[in-house]
């Protein structure tokens, strides 16, 4: 067999540092391999069980579906507001129509609860879907961060998934209340104006800073008719 | 032969067994990205190539009969973890989507991917530190790779041979032809980006890496994919389509060259050896032995 090719590792020899150029290397890797490992375990073992408490949101989006006309216009406003596009796939808020249901429950509005354990937040694992603590705490989405995995997308309890996937930038978002609107010239956010709500002409979207009843859709999905009105008329429930 | 055959199976099978249980697991109940549980394998691969470099031992290329070894048990080892473990990465990321390019995956077929791209990046990490702690340790070899000043003028020459000119002015090559020592100055840079960027990719999943930082490093691994895709095509065409590289290619099995194709393909390299002083051949005028 030929000869060894290291021949020159006594020539390599350091007398300021005392190690040969194949002791450092074997050094190196064996420390960095001991450090990897051993973090890894006494981390592992050292690590508390740990609670995570998540602020609630601020605020929160209301609807009136029975309010609701089905024109799509919040739709359109939060895809403008947000990307510059009047894109229907791109709204943070959807509006679903049944042809073949009667009213009351032909439509559907489908807008994020900023829920107080959201699951979106959860799963994500770089965390980019995340509570916005400079804004409300309002549950949103960094697409700086996002990978991509649509963890959050599935892991929404709601159908439809108020964790949407934007098909042309190949990433998660959600609403965030208008906190990050650069299409639209006005203060968004928990104390500011929400695009859909500014846009209904029905009135059928409101915000408010009570955290809703926490019970299916009642707490969301809300009489904003009237108060006192209608419903003492009995026309209509108070709520749904 | 038969102890690196058997490393090398073994290899493969622990390879494959790794991409089938990527794949597995992700279809599984209660679905799990192995850069959540297992990104500290990321941190460990690195190590483990350095530490595996300098408990090895290389062999110098030597003529042997009629044959010469090119390549000993350790450049194997770098060559395959590095390549294979490219060829997975760039299937998978591209399949994940990269710039405009949809993402040709959904939902638990984007998770099985990222999981086989984990693996991916654990072989190779291991290959391409293993690589470079033996780089390192022996500079001659690292030397070998690098253009000299003449490599564009050079290049022009070899395939100026190839298409038919009979007399050219440059030495003869050496154990690396000079256009690859050029394309190995963009292998290098890509796989540097590559490797910066992806382990700020992996921190993501553990630290709360600011968002410009993540701005920058995502696009700039995948600038650092093409070029490793260009340099990954032109290899492989050269290396094992092209029926000029298929001693090369065997030999990247064997560890053997024929000895007619060595000094055919590698005149330089094979008196260099011959010569036992390793310096360069310097330049003349000369007919190619092949023509």
């Amino acid at each position: 067999m030929a000869e060894n090719d290291d021949r020159n590792d006594e020539a390599d020899y350091s007398p300021q540092s005392g190690l040969s150029r194949r002791q450092f290397v074997t050094g190196l890797g064996g420390i960095g391999l001991g450090a990897v490992l051993g973090g890894v375990i006494t981390g592992g073992l050292a690590q508390p069980a740990s609670a995570i408490a998540i602020p609630a949101s601020q605020g929160y989006l209301l609807v009136d579906t029975k309010k609701c006309s089905g024109c799509d216009s919040c739709m359109l406003a939060c895809s403008l507001t947000h990307h510059g596009k009047a894109s229907l796939s791109l709204s943070r808020i959807q509006v679903a129509q049944n042809v073949f249901t009667p009213y009351p429950n032909d439509i559907t509005i489908s807008q994020c609860r900023q829920c107080p354990f959201p699951a979106c937040v959860e799963v994500c694992p770089t965390g980019a879907s995340h509570v916005d603590a400079a804004n409300g705490n309002v549950r949103t989405v960094d697409v700086g961060k996002c990978i991509g995995c649509e963890r959050c997308v599935n892991a929404c309890p709601f159908t439809s998934s108020r964790a949407d996937w934007n098909f042309e930038d190949k990433h998660a978002e959600k609403c965030d209340l208008c906190a990050d609107t650069p299409f639209w010239n006005e203060k968004g956010g928990v104390g500011g104006k929400q695009a859909c709500v500014a846009v209904c002409p029905m009135h059928a979207v409101t915000f408010t800073q009570e955290v809703p009843v926490q019970a299916g859709d009642v707490g969301y999905n809300v009489n904003l008719r009237s108060k006192d009105g209608w419903a003492k008329l009995g026309a209509w429930a108070k709520t749904t | 032969m038969g102890r690196r055959l058997l490393i090398g199976v073994i290899a493969a099978v622990a390879f494959v067994l790794g991409m089938v249980y990527a794949w597995r697991i992700a279809f599984a109940d209660g679905t799990e990205l192995l850069f959540d549980s297992g990104w500290w394998l990321v941190l460990l691969a690195p190590f483990l190539g350095v530490l595996a470099a300098g408990l090895t031992r290389r062999t110098a290329p030597v003529i042997e009969g009629d044959r010469v070894l090119r390549h000993d048990g350790p450049a194997m080892l770098e060559h395959w973890t590095h390549g294979i473990g490219t060829l997975v990465l760039l299937v998978t990321g591209i399949a994940l989507g990269a710039f405009f390019i949809p993402s040709l995956l959904s939902q638990q077929q984007v998770w099985a991917a990222m999981n086989v791209h984990f693996i991916a990046v654990v072989v190779f990490l291991f290959g391409t530190f293993y690589y470079g702690a033996n780089a390192f340790l022996s500079r001659k070899r690292f030397r070998e790779h690098l253009p000299t000043k003449n490599a564009f003028k050079f290049t022009v020459e070899h395939y100026g041979h190839l298409l038919g000119n009979k007399k050219y002015d440059m030495p003869p090559e050496e154990k690396y032809f000079e256009s690859e020592k050029i394309a190995y100055l963009l292998a290098l840079g890509s796989t540097a980006l590559v490797i910066v960027t992806g382990l700020l990719k992996v921190a993501a999943h553990v630290f709360d890496v600011p968002v410009w930082i993540m701005g920058v490093a995502t696009p700039t691994h995948d600038v650092a994919m093409v070029a490793m895709g260009l340099f990954f095509v032109a290899h492989v065409l050269f290396g094992a389509i092209l029926p000029m590289g298929w001693p090369m290619l065997r030999s990247m099995f064997t560890g053997y060259l024929p000895l007619d194709n060595a000094k055919s393909e590698h005149a330089g390299w094979v008196e260099q050896i011959e010569s036992d002083d390793g310096e360069p051949i310097p330049i003349r005028t000369m007919e190619h032995p092949a023509a």
